[in-house]
């Protein structure tokens, strides 16, 4: 069994991996990110950054959750429609910056975590820096 | 009874801000607080308003000193998204001004190691180094420090006669032999400021996902030119140097190692470069829809981008650079609990700390 098949395994998930431009992807599904950090601790993977998108109208936003294993990207794509997704923080300290920053830029919440003073110090409220209504 | 020491956002060593509260009892360290963003650009931001050219000139000035690398993270992502791959000799030429850039990255943090130790003599000899290195980027590019090199699809300057460097590159790794290196690794200033200072355990490092020296130093045998080969890195035979201790003495141990990798990689880069084009040409180029990420190995470590495009858009629809120090800079607590106050701005450095990369 290959370590891409044990993660599916691990998640409990029958969707494919999809490679595309270098980066295995895997479509999480009814996984919840918490759950997907704790696949990734238990295979040894490591984090590497939240990228977050503004999807266009009301469609919420996307979060795409990169680990690397063994030099291989991996990536997972989280849709949330409102404003929270639940935070990583506790299971892998290497997500604090990243969720704080991703707090500050787009105003999404990561449930489940205190915020400390605002990483990035020329906004001056969350959102003002990538969020578009926000920002308007 | 316990006191806080904040150390910044003007910083007695590192001309960039950011701020260390330091919570102390008498001379030790018991916690710290990071704070970053003083000086934060939003280039992400700017990069959607910018056009494919002018979006490479932007992503230049994320970082003064590895410029290089991040043109070529980002370039790597739309040579992806334009479904164009770079030809053997700009892959070659790539591979020989990433090395060129780690080796004036690491240079120039052993002089600012030096001067931080009280070891000036070592921070003047570094320095005029770090100008012999620049030099020769100087040589390929014409600039010395954002390059312009990158373009999308290949370079934009071809190195005419690589054998040509080869001696500029001999006289660099004989200086970094005859002195940098056995002066980091032997003298009894540079072991009583380093050794046992500024501990990250393994445990921690994999824990933070650190990544470059600073992993590596750890005991984290991590290296996208190994693991995930990227430009012609896959063509060239090199050790990923590793050390245990997690001290500030590994942390210098490794990058003294990796100059001396460096120096070999850019002479077989040199010796093999394979004639040819060094770019696909022209300046139109058709973005698919989507988004494409990649990774190079900085000098400090790994950096990512992500990049998203909507065909026949102008602009990148988003740009997320994910930089090393970002990843490095929250170790630096764990760092500096326990040590003496006077050591931690020695701790902060031996991360080798980019503000600029950080703050992007």
């Amino acid at each position: 069994m290959t370590a891409l098949d044990t993660i599916r395994e691990k998640l409990g998930t029958a969707e494919p991996w999809v490679e595309s431009r270098g980066t295995w992807w895997l479509n999480p599904g009814a996984v919840s990110v918490r759950e997907l950090a704790q696949a990734m601790n238990a295979i040894g993977a490591r984090f590497v950054t939240i990228t977050a998108y503004q999807l266009p109208g009301d469609a919420g936003f996307r979060l795409e959750y990169h680990w690397d294993l063994t030099g291989r990207l991996l990536g997972f794509p989280f849709q949330i429609a409102g404003n929270s997704i639940e935070s990583i923080f506790d299971l892998c300290e290497a997500a604090d910056w990243i969720e704080r920053e991703i707090h500050e830029e787009y105003s999404i919440d990561f449930a489940g975590r205190a915020y400390e003073p605002l990483l990035l110090r020329q906004g001056d409220k969350p959102g003002v820096n990538l969020r578009e209504e926000v920002a308007k | 009874m316990s006191y806080k020491i904040p150390m910044g956002p003007y910083h007695p060593g590192l001309e960039e801000p950011y701020k260390l509260d330091m919570i102390c009892e008498g001379e030790t360290v018991k916690d710290a607080e990071l704070h970053i963003g003083f000086n934060f650009r939003g280039i992400e931001h700017l990069a959607e308003t910018r056009n494919y050219f002018q979006v490479i000139a932007l992503m230049e000035r994320v970082c003064g000193i590895c410029s290089f690398i991040h043109t070529l993270t980002l370039c790597q992502s739309m040579e992806k998204l334009a479904g164009l791959e770079a030809p053997p000799r700009a892959q070659y030429i790539r591979v020989v001004m990433a090395e060129l850039e780690r080796l004036h990255s690491h240079v120039l943090w052993a002089g600012i190691a030096a001067k931080l130790m009280g070891f000036k003599t070592m921070f003047m000899t570094c320095f005029a180094l770090r100008e012999k290195v620049m030099d020769v980027l100087q040589a390929i590019s014409g600039n010395r420090v954002n390059y312009s090199m990158n373009c999308v699809g290949g370079v934009n300057r071809d190195i005419e006669d690589p054998a040509a460097l080869a001696p500029m590159i001999d006289e660099l790794e004989r200086e970094m032999m005859r002195t940098v290196i056995p002066i980091f690794t032997t003298s009894s200033t540079a072991r009583s400021r380093c050794a046992g200072i500024g501990v990250l355990t393994h445990e921690k490092a994999v824990s933070c996902a650190v990544v470059g020296p600073t992993a590596r130093a750890s005991g984290v045998p991590q290296d996208l030119r190994r693991d995930a080969p990227y430009a012609a890195y896959a063509e060239m035979k090199f050790e990923v140097p590793v050390e245990q201790a997690g001290d500030v003495r590994a942390r210098l141990f490794v990058r003294a190692l990796e100059i001396i990798e460096s120096c070999g990689i850019l002479r077989q880069a040199l010796s093999k470069m394979p004639p040819g084009e060094i770019s696909t040409g022209g300046d139109k180029f058709n973005f698919a829809t989507g988004t494409a990420t990649s990774r190079v190995e900085a000098p400090r470590g790994e950096v990512m981008y992500s990049v998203t495009w909507k065909e026949g858009s102008r602009n990148p629809a988003r740009v997320h650079a994910r930089t090393p120090t970002y990843a490095n800079m929250p170790a630096v607590r764990w760092m500096v609990r326990g040590a003496r106050l006077a050591d931690t701005p020695l701790i902060q450095a031996s991360i080798d700390p980019c503000y600029s990369c950080t703050d992007r």
